[in-house]
């Protein structure tokens, strides 16, 4: 079949044809061997602008495609289909990027025309190479692999199992839960926080369809899309999960007393604990770090006193396999840590709480049942709440952490109702409340009689000047509307700490091969499109792990991620590219370098016929054996020696 | 820019030595609530930054504002966007000396009496330094430190002579290598 080529110049509106000369790149192309057709139109990627492409098929018999417009990430699937339906290959296709490229990052329009040919030239080389390539369908596993707990994990695993699929959701602390489990009420209905989450919970603990891997974390991620193996290593509870019932006698016995990471500090658990009551599982684990019998060798109290037996001293941690086709990560976050702000006294000052401490203290169920204390054990009247702590600044996260708003004035709501007449300060940049009913909160909050200052405080400091402002802790700061220095003098100080990766998330991203952003947040294929998808298919992110966000976002972006799996999962099957490295048996020496280059383990040894093979599934046409190998006997399919030469020859000339 | 755009205050100072941030201020006034002397200033800091995008120019410049920056560099040390309020408060002292606005402190003696001292002895000459500096400005406040100096002078602090530094004309020469062509 001798090659006709046509191509096909996008003016993208103004975007390309507002630099580049298009018409002169369409003249030029028709110069160009075995062109049989150019045209240049408004909008390719539009039906008119495909019609043409198939219209030229069918006319003129064009066999070969190109079209230059914007980045093959935007539209090559549009313009491959397009082929495809006028009876070509879809790889009989080649894109040229003159916008990203090109138009977008030159100013000169003599230069950018220039380039435009350049590209177009070497896109037309070569697509004269083109083979035909079929894409090969794969199987979908229907079982799918959560990581983490929180309610982002949770949602969406209810989501999967209620539809009758299996899901296997491991969470690295004993219990699921996460974040929302420590929280109060939720902004803005104030509904109780545990109230809501904890029937979430117990379906979860409950589901037929869930296999619940608490006080697990994962090991190692193979496969791809609709076929991956994960290693799961379940560590060691030194209780045996199917004997306990969560009597909780084994904690009672318990001698050792230590911080409660639950609590943030502020009360006590046990060596042997759940971190809290509702803990699903409701099982109890070691804190092998604290307990006297791993310490010093004797005690085994809680092994005298449990009835079950289900205390085993001897356990130790546990790898296990799976096979899911599909993973969501809801990792999560975790908050920033306000100690290295010395201004505002954290960790030296008494009565400076982070948002998280007030939460648990706060709680009916928290360290001090709710009653809002000082260290000295009295009610505080008056109390500051500093905004953007650790967000909005440059130092630590440029980021608006988009919850601090919402709940600092949750926290002025039930200081009011938990104090009486306490004095409540609000010290903001700006008010972010632009959610549904947030602004009414807001509205309400105000009416409650709670002080907006607008202003950044500049420290916290307990030196007094004044006898009113002894023994206060004394907030200055500008009172930015008015343009008044101001000194307030409070009894308690919340610190507004902001939303930040967790410490692992990059660790997290290479086991799953997904990227993070600048600030260490996993990266969503589209920040607008595909917010819940990754670049590695079949991977899905919802939650924290992805930004800052409030539980109704949340539970939205999990339910999305959800879906998503869903569709992959009903469609049985998904199609692979292409474009994948092959070799050439007959000239394998059989060295094995490619076998330790291949990134993805897509390639193996035959030993009885001495060579290597690539495992097609597998492979994601990186190209790195290609370039490895000695004897020349690999080639990447879409990516020849001829194609490439031809390229850069087009480039060139 | 073309030539005939007007340049605005804000321009105007955003062109001065590491005050190029200042656009991008959210005007939080955390400068302000950590400023040590700010008691003593008509306008905060914050709120001299917000007169500069209001184009305030004679109001500013003319008021006590600025002069008080001691650089304990507090409030660039905590800003949030970086933007080094105390470079721009120091970058306002020059644009009002050179529009020749009369400082309402003695600051610009202060620098200029010690800039001498140390050009023409090669290192700080306490005694004549403040000798100078009172002389210039208010002889009488002088008296005040009369028991510090006495202090001083008993605990041989404070030398009567002026300090006697080796490679006076390779001091002398990089002086003037540095006065060239710019104000001194």
């Amino acid at each position: 079949m001798e090659p006709k080529i046509g191509v096909y110049i996008c003016h993208c509106g103004s975007n390309i044809a507002g630099t580049v000369d298009v018409e002169k790149v369409a003249e030029f192309a028709r110069g160009l061997p075995a062109v049989v057709s150019s045209r240049d139109y408004k909008f390719m990627c539009s039906d008119p602008g495909q019609d043409l492409i198939k219209k030229d098929i069918k006319e003129l018999g064009v066999n070969r495609v190109v079209v230059a417009s914007c980045s093959p990430q935007m539209h090559e699937p549009t313009f491959r289909r397009a082929v495809q339906e006028a009876g070509l290959n879809p790889y009989y296709f080649e894109m040229a990027n003159i916008r990203e490229h090109c138009s977008w990052v030159t100013e000169s329009r003599k230069e950018a025309t220039e380039k435009a040919k350049a590209l177009v030239s070497a896109a037309v080389r070569r697509v004269f190479f083109h083979e035909p390539l079929e894409n090969k369908e794969v199987p979908v596993n229907p079982d799918t692999l959560i990581v983490g707990g929180g309610i982002a994990g949770i949602q969406a695993a209810l989501e999967i199992a209620n539809s009758g699929h299996k899901v296997y959701l491991v969470e690295k602390e004993p219990s699921i839960g996460g974040h929302m489990m420590q929280l109060d009420k939720t902004f803005p209905t104030l509904d109780c926080s545990a109230c809501i989450l904890t029937p979430k919970m117990s379906m979860v603990g409950a589901h037929p369809m869930i296999e619940l891997l608490s006080y697990s974390e994962i090991d190692f991620v193979s496969g791809y899309v609709g076929n991956f193996k994960v290693k799961i290593r379940k560590k060691a509870r030194y209780v045996d999960i199917t004997k306990c019932n969560g009597c909780g006698t084994c904690m009672t016995k318990c001698p050792v007393k230590i911080d409660s990471e639950f609590d943030e500090k502020l009360a006590k658990r046990k060596a042997i604990y759940t971190p809290f009551a509702q803990a699903v599982p409701n099982v109890t684990v070691i804190d092998k770090e604290h307990c006297t019998y791993f310490l010093k060798g004797k005690c085994r109290a809680c092994e005298k006193f449990c009835e079950r037996n289900a205390i085993n001293f001897e356990q130790e941690d546990e790898m296990i396999e799976i096979e899911v086709g599909n993973v969501i990560l809801t990792t999560g976050y975790k908050i920033f840590d306000p100690s290295v702000m010395k201004e505002y006294g954290y960790g030296r000052l008494d009565n400076v709480l982070t948002s998280l401490e007030f939460e648990r203290m706060v709680n009916s169920a928290g360290p001090t049942a709710g009653h809002i204390l000082l260290k000295n054990g009295q009610e505080p009247k008056s109390i500051a709440i500093i905004h953007c702590v650790g967000s909005r600044d440059e130092k630590y996260h440029e980021y608006c952490s988009r919850v601090c708003c919402m709940y600092a004035m949750k926290f002025a709501h039930l200081l009011k109702e938990h104090v009486h007449g306490a004095e409540v300060y609000e010290f903001y940049i700006d008010i972010r409340s632009f959610g549904k009913g947030y602004e009414e909160f807001y509205n309400r909050v105000q009416k409650e009689g709670t002080v907006f200052f607008r202003g950044r405080p500049g420290e916290i400091t307990d030196v007094a000047e004044t006898p009113e402002e002894q023994g206060k802790l004394i907030v200055r700061f500008e009172d930015t509307l008015v343009g008044k220095m101001r000194r307030l003098p409070v009894e308690m100080v919340i610190l507004c700490s902001g939303i930040e990766p967790q410490a692992d998330a990059q660790e997290m991203a290479h086991k799953f091969n997904i990227s993070c952003g600048k600030e260490n947040f996993f990266t969503e294929k589209h920040p607008k499109l595909d917010p819940v998808a990754t670049m590695t298919d079949g991977i899905f992110i919802a939650g924290c792990c992805q930004g800052p966000r409030d539980i109704p976002d949340t539970v939205a972006q999990a339910s999305a991620a959800a879906a998503r799996v869903l569709a992959l999962i009903n469609k049985g099957k998904v199609e692979i590219e292409a474009d994948t490295a092959i070799i050439d048996e007959k000239k394998c020496s059989g060295c094995r370098v490619c076998n330790l280059l291949c990134p993805y383990n897509a390639i193996s040894y035959i030993e009885k016929d001495k060579v290597s093979r690539i495992n097609e599934a597998l492979c994601k046409g990186c190209g790195t054996c290609v370039a490895a190998c000695p004897s020349a006997a690999i080639t990447h399919k879409h990516f020849t020696n001829a194609q490439i030469n031809a390229e850069l020859e087009g480039i060139l000339v | 820019m073309t030539e005939n755009a007007k340049t605005t205050f804000l321009d105007e100072v955003a062109a001065l030595p590491a005050c190029d941030r200042i656009n991008e201020c959210i005007q939080c006034g955390v400068c302000s609530g950590s400023c040590t002397t700010v008691a003593n200033w008509e306008y905060p800091p914050r709120k001299a930054i917000a007169m500069i995008r209001s184009g305030l120019r004679d109001e500013l410049l003319s008021s006590n504002s600025v002069w008080f920056c001691v650089s304990c560099y507090l409030c660039t040390a905590r800003c949030p966007r970086d933007i080094r309020p105390a470079a721009i408060m120091h970058g306002l002292e020059t644009l009002a000396l050179r529009e020749g606005y009369k400082p309402p402190t003695n600051t610009t003696t202060m620098y200029r009496t010690f800039a001498d001292s140390l050009i023409g002895n090669g290192r700080i000459y306490e005694f004549g330094f403040m000798f100078k500096y009172f002389l210039k400005t208010n002889p009488l406040a002088a008296l005040r430190l009369i028991p510090t100096a006495v202090s001083l002078l008993m605990h041989r602090r404070m030398p009567l002579a002026p300090p006697k530094v080796k490679g006076r004309n390779d001091l002398d020469k990089i002086v003037r290598k540095m006065s060239e062509g710019g104000e001194r």
